[in-house]
């Protein structure tokens, strides 16, 4: 089969690859570009594992072909640390203990992502439905939940980061 | 579960996607809008077309506007934009609240309406709608435009009136602004999935007196539904609790759906009447709000 | 009784109070790089020239496969090779199989005459990308003649029904009936027998990463590499090796981290061994990851799939004397495990109660279904909800209080023995039972509910008491034949704690894969209990097979009892060692040393101290400085072997102490049934969990949230549902329901600590609670909810079918 060349803007750094129309967004992320983060969890679209943000909206990259994302923005779970900075979300998922296998964790995170951009306030009730949306087999979504109502609290600026001293930062280590 | 091999164009135009479509016909051709049910059944290997024509470049097909007495949505609008209108919010909210039942978000800022329209599922939540709408569906293909109505659009399962190498190309619903009540009500097994049933509702009241009711129903037959003898039962009384009972059993009674691994057709019928309660109490209150 | 010779049990440990780390909700280790989406999951891992494959699976329930063309398959693009069943089985030999006669239902990686259920592998495709694989399994032309399937696991035991396994000569792979105690005289003396018929349905871990190995064989040295995300690996090594062919020295398997498991990537050796296999005949990597539908159909692991009758004998003040259970468990078309589930059912059959004697019939039936593996509970969670659902019918046939009769016949003693031969070692279940009420405002719901039935409203309060067995052994897998199959087993955990020169610590762990546990918190949060250190600087090692100590791997709830005596055991070892060079080092009396924050000190002048790092560049740098009998480094190893266990009885009347480390937890969750669409939603729900010594707090009460989840799921949801044709109907995730964050309501947890007598800290195992209560507290709430109508749901999951048929039916027979 024929391929196209396509470019993708991911995490702010456009690429341009050349693929089969049939590559699933997942499978180019991926493969392609090495961008493991990004999960597969049921290839039909219901888990949401798979959750990127394309132009700034979330979407299952398992559902989508890489051909329609031609041009387009992406972010992954890679692009959220600064450095050796986490993200707020991350940072609130690893003290409230949001993640068990952490499979699901990446479409999560960029799903949340969406959720506050979109509400920076949200409610516990909110976020619940909001990430209803993706599947977690592992922690019953309660502290999934808390994490984002905590990382949304820190975003807008309400919030303090957790006591350092029970919660050895990353770097430490 | 990955999608077998097809070739792709993603043309910008109307006329370039039916050239396209008639080019490949050989090629058991088909559009791809937001791929949101398309993609899944090629990863199951359900569907395999040789050819796919990508929509998403047709500008043409994302026009989103309000004319004098209609609201026209583009087949390529996103469920989501549709979602977010405030001026769907305005000409048919009945299609908002519905949309919000559809899959999940990150679902809906992929899919398209005319997608959802096309594929037909006869549990979909916006065939129903368009229905109970009486909206129109503009449609393009080798022997010119044509105007369907909802009534006539919807023939099976995932079976529609386009004739091969034709497209959907926008829907047209008639306005309603600061008209009647409505409400989309389902029952669905988890949050986010297909629907077991589904009822949308539009109800215009007169000095408490019912003087139009558009009631169908999703989930229970191959095509949504027009449940006809509730609409009867309702118009022209004040639609007391007696009377919803009334009209809830006779819509029932017309029903059959077709029993399957979440519930036999007896368990349907139990919920349809629920949905259909719901619904129109909803509708109702929101009629009766109005004014 | 014939119990006479039991061995003494270990002694009792005192257990230390004031820990710094054990007990301390920190952050864990594994997560920053999960974060970051960088977990290193097999599917992340390409070596170079790798290939893939994928399976063709069966169609049909039953059929014989009469021929197999693999010509077009061959030749299509990117193909390196085809495998069909029949070149499999002179490739590899049959797979590790547990069950009682193997022989006459042996299992392939591959079918080979016969496909025994839909889903099961008949060929392979290795290609280029799993695309291209997946593009010429669809030219592979397989005839099939159809055989009448069955799908019915009571039908299935008929005289005439259809046999999945010819060599077997009937569908039923285990029958026997255990009688534990006075039965007959219990019965004779109970004022009544509550009997009931009940439903268990089969659901599955489902993780959402499925399960997949890479498998790399060297040509030149015979040498294979796997790498799995499969678990237990040091136990199932040389049986993979034996399957393969191969010298069990010429494998090394290792460990990936695993996007959950809940049991089912235990022993899951199918994909390792099709990977092996293909890597062996086309001389490059492979890796084969199973798909979402693999993965549904054909993972060897669904759950139970149970029909109960059972008898509770009762005097008419509620006190219970015995009980009679006969099951007939569906165990799909082969039995890797054989009966085990049954085991674990066994070790706490009488509950929390004080039930004198039991019977126990099995039988295990072959179907054309997908086999059963594991899941959270492995079994016990099923016989948790069958007893809750007869205590609780017999609470409302007497006309008792739920929550009385079940304080009336709670075990108070300890350790106690039941009457299979368990033991429970510790348990405060009126302490767990009071904490729970509170906590879910039992009686405010008591008074809610009166007022919802005057409203028309159907709420339910769904109370429970129910054990969480922990730290199995493997006595379990064969007491059920007269001929035991091995002495005591012994099952241990390895670890090896090494002191660098700087003083920083790396503990390494043998057979212990990530899957969402904690594997590295709960060892950090140990080794710093045991040395002062901050546990975010102790460094973990995962083992592959090679260099390997003994290990069995995690299953059970074994792992943090089992890692922490290893890491005692180990510590152990260090602190002699570095205490003896300490002496040295201060020309002090090693007994006169004592370890403080970090250090060895002479007690009484705290000044003479050495810090860990001190006396570890000592001997890592100067060995010439102590005896001659003082090696080199800082660094030891322990094999902990299970700190209880006995043998059964030579009549199997007693069949000795194999789990003995007893949990216990109380659920009480609040629900409403809309009585027009059989929908369940929640109010309220409260569980509080007694699993010892508490290690991370929060990561408990993450396993107990994301358990009760499962069980929420198998209670209302999920369902693989095959037809009479033996067709799977459930093979998407639109159809397999598995909660949402909608489903799953906001627990009150509450932590109750009883400490064990016989493991360090007091731990006990507590992996699997939430899922072992979930199910039996949802059940008793929903009759709770729809008693006044008459009905009583006595099958799981109770969907908006089965609920709204219940309510039909009752109207009817009204
Ligand atoms: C997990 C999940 C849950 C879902 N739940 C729901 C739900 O609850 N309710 C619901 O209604 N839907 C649900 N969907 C389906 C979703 O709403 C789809 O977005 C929608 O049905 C199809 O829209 P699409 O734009 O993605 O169409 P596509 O998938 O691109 O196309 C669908 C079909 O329509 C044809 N088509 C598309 N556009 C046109 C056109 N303009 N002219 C002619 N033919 C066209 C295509 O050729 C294809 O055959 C769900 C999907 C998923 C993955
Ligand atoms: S992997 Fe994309 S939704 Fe499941
Ligand atoms: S943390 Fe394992 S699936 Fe969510």
């Amino acid at each position: 089969m024929d391929k196209y060349d396509i470019t993708l803007i991911v995490n702010g750094r456009s690429s341009t690859v050349s693929v089969e129309p049939r590559k699933l967004l997942v499978d180019v992320l991926r493969e392609d570009l090495g961008l493991k983060g990004t999960h597969i969890g049921c290839e039909h679209g219901v888990c949401g594992t798979c959750t990127v943000l394309l132009k700034g909206r979330s979407i299952r990259s398992c559902i989508t072909f890489a051909v329609q994302a031609d041009g387009a923005e992406i972010r992954t779970v890679e692009g959220l640390a600064n450095g050796a900075d986490l993200h707020p979300l991350q940072d609130e998922f690893w003290t409230k203990q949001g993640l068990q296998c952490g499979y699901c964790t990446p479409g999560m995170l960029m799903r949340a992502c969406e959720i506050i951009e979109q509400n920076p306030d949200p409610s516990p009730e909110q976020v619940r439905e909001g990430i209803a949306s993706n599947l977690c087999r592992c922690t019953g979504y309660q502290f999934i939940i808390e994490a984002v109502c905590a990382a949304a609290g820190r975003m807008r600026g309400e919030e303090q980061r957790p006591d350092q001293a029970t919660m050895p930062t990353e770097a430490k280590a | 579960m990955k999608p077998p091999p097809f070739r792709y164009a993603a043309p910008t135009s109307v006329e370039e996607v039916l050239d396209l479509l008639a080019a490949n016909a050989d090629a058991e051709p088909r559009v791809l809008a937001g791929g949101q049910s398309l993609v899944p059944l090629m990863n199951f290997r359900l569907a395999q077309p040789g050819f796919l024509v990508d929509l998403r470049l047709v500008e043409a097909l994302t026009t989103l506007r309000t004319e004098r007495d209609v609201l026209v949505i583009g087949a390529m609008v996103r469920q989501s934009a549709v979602e977010r209108s405030p001026e769907v919010a305005l000409a048919a909210p009945l299609l908002v609240e519905a949309l919000g039942y559809v899959a999940h978000p990150p679902i809906r800022n992929s899919g398209t309406v005319g997608g959802s329209l096309a594929h037909a599922d006869p549990s979909a939540e916006l065939p129903a709608v368009a229905l109970a709408l009486d909206a129109e569906l503009l449609t393009a293909g080798p022997s010119g435009t044509r105007t369907i109505p909802a009534a006539e659009f919807f023939r099976g399962p995932f079976t529609t009136a386009l004739e091969p190498g034709e497209i959907l190309t926008e829907v047209r619903i008639p306005r309603r602004e600061g008209v009647g009540g409505y409400a989309f009500v389902e029952f669905a097994r988890t949050h986010g999935n297909f629907a077991l049933v589904g009822v949308a509702a539009v109800i215009e009241m007169e000095k408490d007196i019912v003087t139009g009711a558009s009631i169908t129903l999703s989930g229970v037959a191959s095509t949504p539904v027009r449940a006809a003898a509730a609409e009867r039962a309702l118009a022209g009384t004040s639609a007391d609790a007696a009377t919803i009972e009334v009209a809830v059993d006779a819509a029932a009674d017309e029903l059959s759906p077709a029993g399957d691994l979440h519930g036999s057709t007896a368990t349907r019928t139990d919920i349809a009447r629920s949905c259909l309660r719901g619904g129109i109490q909803l509708a109702l209150s929101r009629a009766q709000d109005r004014r | 009784m014939t119990t006479a010779s039991r061995p003494a049990p270990p002694p009792i440990r005192t257990h230390k109070d004031g820990r710094n780390w054990v007990g301390k909700s920190i952050r864990r280790l594994e997560d920053p790089k999960f974060l970051r989406g960088r977990g290193g999951y097999i599917g992340d891992m390409t070596l170079p020239g790798m290939l893939h494959v994928a399976v063709l699976s069966s169609p049909y329930a039953h059929a014989r496969i009469t021929g197999i063309n693999t010509d077009a398959a061959l030749a299509a693009p990117g193909v390196h090779a085809v495998i069909t069943g029949a070149q499999a089985a002179e490739l590899t030999d049959p797979l590790p199989d547990f069950g009682p006669n193997p022989a006459a239902h042996t299992w392939r990686c591959l079918a080979v005459e016969k496909v025994r259920y839909v889903g099961e592998g008949v060929a392979v495709v290795v290609a280029d990308s799993r695309y291209l694989a997946e593009d010429a399994l669809a030219l592979i032309d397989v005839e099939y003649e159809p055989l009448p399937p069955v799908v019915d696991p009571e039908r299935a035991l008929d005289e005439g029904a259809p046999l999945v396994h010819e060599d077997l000569g009937s569908n039923c792979a285990y029958e026997r009936t255990f009688q534990f105690g006075e039965v007959d005289r219990d019965f004779a003396d109970a004022d009544v027998v509550i009997t009931d018929r009940l439903r268990w349905r089969r659901s599955g871990g489902q993780p959402l990463e499925t399960v997949g190995a890479i498998a790399d064989f060297e040509v030149a040295t015979g040498q294979l590499t796997v790498h799995t995300n499969s678990l237990s690996f040091t136990s199932y090594l040389f049986m993979v090796a034996g399957t393969l062919k191969i010298p069990a020295n010429k494998l090394d398997i290792r460990p990936m981290p695993a996007g959950g498991s809940f049991g089912s990537k235990l022993f899951a050796t199918k994909p390792a061994v099709i990977a092996a296999m293909c890597s062996r005949a086309v001389g490059r990597p492979v890796v084969y990851l199973e798909d979402r539908i693999d993965n549904i159909s054909n993972c060897d692991h669904h759950g139970s799939d149970r029909v109960y009758d059972v008898q509770l004998a009762l005097m008419r003040d509620g006190t219970m004397r015995s009980i009679k259970i006969d099951t007939v468990d569906d165990y799909g078309a082969y039995i890797q495990f054989g009966v085990g589930h049954h085991g674990n059912a066994l070790a706490q059959v009488v509950g929390p109660y004080r039930i004198a004697s039991v019977e126990y019939r099995v039988r295990a039936a072959l179907t054309n279904k997908n086999q059963q593996g594991a899941y959270r509970g492995f079994g016990s969670e099923v016989n948790n909800w069958m007893l809750e659902q007869m205590v609780d019918k017999a609470a409302r046939e007497l006309g008792l209080d739920p929550v009385e009769i079940r304080r009336h016949n709670f075990i108070r003693d300890f350790p106690y023995f039941i009457p299979t031969g368990n033991v429970y070692d510790s348990g405060d279940y009126d302490g767990v039972l009071d904490k729970a009420l509170k906590l879910a405002e039992y009686d405010h719901w008591r008074a809610e509910q009166v007022k919802a039935r005057e409203e028309g409203r159907y709420i339910g309060i769904g109370l429970i008491t129910a054990q969480e067995r922990s730290v199995f052994s493997a006595t379990e897998f064969w007491f059920w034949f007269d001929t035991p199959g091995a002495p005591v087993t012994s099952m241990p955990e390895s670890v090896t704690l090494k002191v660098d020169a700087t003083g920083g610590i790396t503990a390494t762990l043998y057979s212990c894969a990530f899957w969402g546990n904690s594997p590295e918190t709960m060892v950090a949060q140990l080794v710093a209990e045991e040395f002062d250190c901050d546990p975010h600087d102790v460094s973990i090692v995962y083992q592959g097979s090679k260099n390997g100590l003994p290990a069995t791997g995690p299953g059970g709830s074994r792992t943090t009892v089992m890692l922490a005596g290893a890491v005692e055991g180990a510590t152990a070892k260090i602190k002699a060692k570095a205490r003896r060079a300490t002496g040295y080092m201060l020309e002090a009396n090693p007994d006169d040393l004592e370890w403080v924050d970090g250090g060895y000190q002479v007690k009484g002048s705290p000044e003479a101290r050495k810090t860990l790092a001190e006396i570890a560049v000592m001997l890592h740098l100067f060995k010439h400085s102590f005896p001659e009998d003082m090696e080199s480094g800082l660094e030891e190893s322990k094999v902990f072997d299970h700190p209880y266990t006995t043998m059964p009885s030579a009549d199997r009347k007693d069949l000795g102490v194999f789990y003995p480390f007893m949990g216990h937890a109380c659920h009480v969750p609040v629900i409403e049934v809309d009585i027009e669409t059989g929908q369940v939603s929640f109010l309220s729900y409260a569980a509080v969990h007694d699993c010892g010594t508490l290690v991370n707090p929060r990561s408990l009460a993450g396993h107990i949230v994301g358990g009760t989840a499962q069980g929420i799921g198998t209670a209302l949801y999920e369902e693989f549902v095959y037809d009479e044709e033996g067709q799977l109907l459930t093979s998407s995730y639109l159809d397999y329901l598995i909660p949402t964050a909608i489903e799953v309501p906001e627990l009150k947890i509450g932590h109750h600590e009883t400490p064990s007598p016989w493991t360090p800290h007091g731990i006990k195992g507590g992996g699997e609670g939430g899922r072992m209560m979930a199910p039996a507290a949802i059940n008793v709430a929903v009759n709770d909810a729809l008693a006044p109508l008459g009905v009583r749901l006595t099958e799981l999951p109770m969907t908006p079918d089965r609920i709204l048929a219940a309510i039909r039916a009752a109207r009817e027979s009204r």
